[in-house]
């Protein structure tokens, strides 16, 4: 049977309506992104610490508690952790930083500077190359200590400004099955039991994803502690802020490759501030304990607590890394990696979905609604 | 006559439960929960409405669950190459079908399709296996009545077995 072009209005119309309809929201979205960007951020780590939380909260469930019960508990422990840590910690690393900082400032950079251009003057005639390759060092290393500092007094500045962090966790913990129940009540029949198992598969990949990306980052963590603490005690106290050293180290790792370089740095520009008697070996065992603790978790933890699927390119984390400095600085690039893991590990999904259903299939195309039109 | 302060609230949304609890209780695999406990299903079903013709479940789409009809009516078919459609059953209020769906993820053998407007209530494998972990003993009990149809039917299929191997000797 032909179709005439009058036919075919109410489609096009349809198809019109729905086209504007998504520009509207991707402008609408554009232009209010600014003014919801606090309050998304707020939603993403109160999303990120309900995924985290969810697994105790089963368990007290499983246990017998009743499900309010085991997340106020919980909360209240999280809340007493955070809390303390965060009092003791925060302005303890804001200092820390701010003092390497002016110690960079003011001797140890000109006395590294002055020793490259002596270098270079004696074993190249060429002093003026050696003040621009120290001019070049010296503003990169103010530059990623400023970016640093700025970071964790965002932090710190972000979680001491916002109790509401903590409340919509809980309501997202509480209600995240109502959450999804009402989101999927939304979705077509005909897509019913396709979304619903994508987004069932979505939820427990990611959930694995972050969990396995948290313990890992806090074994790699312990264990930097554990090894500084070592050196410490060697040494005779080279590195005074370990504890923190090593935190930052267990964060860094959730970039991989890049990670462990950026988490060694600054355990190396602490001990070289110090100045100990025997710099070199510490520096070299603060070298050692870095890549021991990175193939303990090459070869034990990471394959039993990250998600073998999650694999990346090195190409690919670079340029993450790289996009996520670009967007967000160092928080950015902290967490671009983690990022592109959930976007893969949820990509993946929906390609097993669409694999996996026919949707092609005439049900699934309207053939059911055209013959109840006729 | 509807109370019209009341009636669309409250009282409207108990009778509602209580429906959702009558039907829930026709299931055999639900038949011995508790009011509190058939409270937790609840929390964990989904509620849709096809219309007639509509198409439930696919043959062929990976399993995810069964389906409790609590109003209306659904035809079971099997598209076959060469004989073409064939309607296994027809169900109406009560009935549930895709239970197998939820002990593993293996394509829906055959395709449901609404015969009427119905309103059908769906229980998943996710759902389910979440709520054995976090309610064991219920879970158990919901889990031991699934094996319990399924032994029936594997024992009333043994059966036909024997029926059809008699007559061929």
């Amino acid at each position: 049977m032909d179709i005439y072009a009058f036919q075919l209005y109410s489609q096009i119309l349809k198809i019109f309506w729905r086209v504007f309809l998504i520009i509207l929201a991707i402008v609408f979205m554009v232009f209010a992104f600014p003014y919801v960007k606090d309050v998304l951020i707020m939603f993403i780590i109160a999303w990120l610490l309900s995924v985290l939380l969810s697994p105790l909260v089963n368990f007290l469930e499983h246990k017998g508690l009743a499900r309010g019960w085991a997340i106020l508990i919980v909360m209240i422990l999280i809340f007493a952790i955070v809390g303390v840590s965060f009092s003791l910690l925060i302005p303890r690393i804001i200092r820390t930083v701010e003092s390497i900082i002016s110690k960079l400032q003011s001797d140890v950079i000109t006395d590294y500077s002055l020793k490259i251009e002596n270098f270079f003057e004696k074993n190249f005639n060429n002093a003026e190359l050696g003040r621009n390759v120290t001019a070049t060092l010296n503003d990169l290393i103010l530059k990623l200590l400023g970016s640093l500092g700025e970071f964790f007094r965002s932090v710190g500045s972000f979680l001491a400004s916002i109790v509401i962090i903590p409340f919509i966790t809980f309501f997202l913990i509480k209600d995240a099955r109502r959450f999804k129940r009402a989101f999927i009540s939304q979705v077509p029949n005909r897509y019913f039991e396709l979304s619903l198992n994508i987004i069932h598969k979505i939820g427990n990949q990611v959930g694995k994803y972050i969990q396995g990306q948290a313990l890992d980052a806090l074994i790699v963590g312990i264990l930097s502690i554990i090894g500084l603490f070592i050196i410490n005690l060697v040494f005779d106290g080279p590195l005074p802020y370990f504890v923190l050293i090593g935190m930052f180290a267990g964060l860094a790792n959730l970039i991989p490759y890049l990670g462990p370089v950026f988490g060694a740095v600054p355990a190396l520009i602490i001990a070289i501030l110090n100045n100990p008697p025997n710099l070199g070996l510490v520096l070299l065992w603060i070298v050692i304990v870095f890549i021991l603790v990175q193939a303990i978790d090459n070869a034990f933890v990471s394959p039993m607590v990250v998600s073998k699927s999650v694999n990346m390119h090195p190409l690919t984390v670079v340029v993450a890394v790289i996009i996520g400095g670009n967007i967000a600085g160092a928080m950015g690039m902290l967490f671009a990696v983690p990022f592109t893991g959930i976007l893969k590990v949820a990509s993946s999904q929906v390609i097993w979905g669409i694999k996996n259903y026919e949707l092609s299939h005439p049900s699934r195309v309207g053939e059911n609604l055209s013959k109840k039109d006729k | 006559m509807e109370n019209p302060i009341w009636g669309n609230g409250f009282f409207k949304k108990k009778k509602k439960e209580d429906d959702i609890f009558k039907i829930l209780k026709q299931v055999p695999i639900f038949s011995d929960l508790t009011p509190k406990e058939l409270t937790e299903v609840e929390k964990i079903v989904h509620k849709r409405s096809y219309k007639k013709n509509e198409t439930i479940i696919h043959a062929g789409d990976p399993g995810l669950g069964m389906y409790i009809i609590v109003k209306g009516s659904v035809e079971i078919v099997e598209q076959d190459e060469k004989a073409g459609k064939r309607t296994l059953a027809k169900l109406s209020d009560g009935s549930f079908f895709g239970d197998m769906a939820l002990l593993d993820e293996d394509p829906r053998s055959a395709s449901a399709i609404a015969l009427v407007d119905s309103e059908i209530m769906g229980f998943f494998r996710p759902e389910f296996l979440d709520l054995i972990y976090r309610k064991p003993k219920l879970g158990i009990k919901v889990l031991l009545a699934l094996a319990r149809v399924l032994g029936e039917r594997l024992r009333h299929t043994n059966e036909l077995l024997t029926q059809i191997q008699e007559k061929k000797v």
